[in-house]
């Protein structure tokens, strides 16, 4: 009963968290993660307001404790590198997005960011590489984008 | 001011580390801060709301929601290169645009009139006068709007290519998307259109899209892009794909008009030295002062001096505030009282 209910609240918070009232969705992943704290979508979904508000530390443990519970959720490792850069980590946010990118070979957030530390190291040539797949997916998604705007 | 609108998103975001550079460049050069957006219903090629153009203490720069990597990276890099010129055109208080007065409206109403009433005299299948009227003022607007965007365009792209190597294929990208965007603008109107803007407004985006190949001929998307709508242009340079395109659109048989346009933007524009290693405000300046003569050229080829003014950006603002009055006024001149009822029967 109560997974259900920190489900609910989880999707409630990311409502909010899509019209950028980070405020109220925080409120509602908290509430979520004290009614089940091993949910790692819930500590995903809390990592990623804490991104979006600056909190990049608090960023990083969410998407630490998603990993330890799960190790192959894409999402968080694709996040933590997120987090990683703007913490100026470059070398271990390079680690993690490779470690997202071979999770999810599609995440073009995990590419770019990739490449941006790749770049800040000064490993140029491997930079592009990663650039050049993030390019790719970031045109297959914009082309797709484009064809629903047509469609509307 | 222009508001952003609440449901935008505003946050840290990730850059790659020329655009994160050249971002830190402008904000000090300029003595001003830069804003980035994401919207979800931005304009594919990103909007600059700036200070030097709009009551506003701040720049932002909005893009679409789905540009999360480079595709941001490249209309950053350009919409800095873009607030470079105006920046330094204020600094020398010089920085104009092209606007319209009440007497500039009526000339060119009236103009386009005399030249719908050539085409409609040959034509079998006449346009409604009310559809005729309504027309008039839209293409004005429309070559307003497109001549001050249009050799902007050309020198923020030519700027980008040479100081931002490490984008240039995301950059060929977009000047393919947006060079098929310009080209399918008015196709939908050509029938109503007078022939001669019809061709001219293609002649314009022709010749940027020919300088830009020009100027960007060294790269091909392939084959680091693998994208199957991408794949009829395997191979090809920039020039060919571009060209390619043209060859097969209606207006390509009056393409004379647009070799006139390419060499009126190439005189200048090619006398730029792109590669300034660290460029300085007078140097934007320049190149605002090279987009003039740019402006004024492709005008003055147009015939359509009297149609436009130069004025600050805020007379623009004003005038696009009056344009009903202005259009008004001039249909009541072109076509006396006979168009109080016209006006009044189309609900303006």
């Amino acid at each position: 009963m109560a997974l259900k209910e920190a489900i609910e609240l989880l999707k409630k918070g990311h409502a909010y968290a899509k019209r950028t009232k980070y405020k109220e969705a925080l409120g509602y992943y908290n509430r979520a993660l004290s009614l089940d704290p091993r949910c790692a979508e819930g500590l995903f979904l809390r990592a990623s307001i804490y991104i979006d508000t600056g909190k990049y530390k608090e960023a990083l443990e969410d998407c630490d404790k998603a990993l330890a519970l799960n190790q192959n959720y894409s999402d968080a490792w694709s996040k933590k590198a997120l987090a990683l850069y703007h913490l100026e980590r470059y070398d271990d946010a390079i680690v993690a997005s490779t470690r997202a990118a071979s999770l999810n070979g599609n995440d073009v957030n995990a590419w770019y960011i990739k490449g941006v530390c790749l770049d800040e190291v000064g490993r140029s040539d491997e930079a592009q590489e990663a650039y050049g797949r993030s390019l790719e997916l970031e045109i297959i998604l914009d082309i797709q984008a484009e064809s629903k705007k047509v469609r509307k | 001011m222009r508001q952003v609108p609440e449901t935008s998103m505003k946050t840290e975001m990730p850059l790659s580390k020329p655009i994160r550079r050249f971002l830190t460049q402008t904000e000090e050069l300029l003595d001003t801060e830069i804003s980035l957006l994401r919207q979800p219903e931005a304009e594919p090629g990103g909007t600059l709301v700036d200070k030097y153009t709009y009551d506003m203490d701040t720049n932002v720069i909005i893009f679409p929601a789905q540009y999360v990597g480079l595709l941001k990276d490249f209309i950053i890099a350009k919409h800095c290169t873009n607030l470079l010129i105006k920046g330094a055109a204020t600094e020398k208080r010089d920085y104009k645009i092209v606007s319209y007065t009440e007497d500039s409206v009526y000339s060119g109403l009236r103009q386009i009139y005399i030249d719908a009433l050539k085409d409609e005299a040959k034509k079998e299948k006449k346009l409604p006068v009310q559809k005729l009227i309504q027309m008039l003022f839209i293409l004005f607007s429309q070559f307003n709007d497109d001549i001050n965007e249009l050799p902007w365009n050309a020198i923020m792209n030519a700027s980008v290519y040479h100081r931002m190597p490490k984008i240039r294929k995301t950059q060929l990208y977009h000047i393919m998307k947006e060079s098929k965007n310009d080209m399918d603008e008015m196709i939908e109107h050509e029938s109503i259109i007078p022939r001669r803007y019809f061709v001219l407004d293609k002649a314009m985006f022709y010749a940027r899209d020919m300088f830009l190949a020009k100027t960007l001929p060294a790269d091909e998307l392939m084959p680091v892009l693998n994208i199957p709508q991408m794949k009829k242009f395997n191979h090809l340079e920039v020039k060919e794909m571009l060209t390619t395109r043209w060859t097969h659109t209606a207006w390509y048989q009056s393409k004379v008009f647009g070799d006139n346009m390419l060499a009126i933007i190439d005189k200048p524009l090619g006398q730029v030295n792109w590669k300034v290693d660290e460029p300085t405000l007078d140097y934007y300046y320049d190149l605002y002062k090279v987009g003039v003569l740019v402006t004024d050229n492709l005008v003055s080829y147009m015939t359509m001096r009297d149609w436009y003014v130069w004025e600050p950006p805020r007379h623009l603002l004003a005038a696009h505030e009056k344009k009903e009055e202005y259009e008004k006024n001039a249909l009541k001149k072109i076509f006396g009282d006979l168009i109080t009822d016209t006006w009044e029967d189309s609900g303006s």
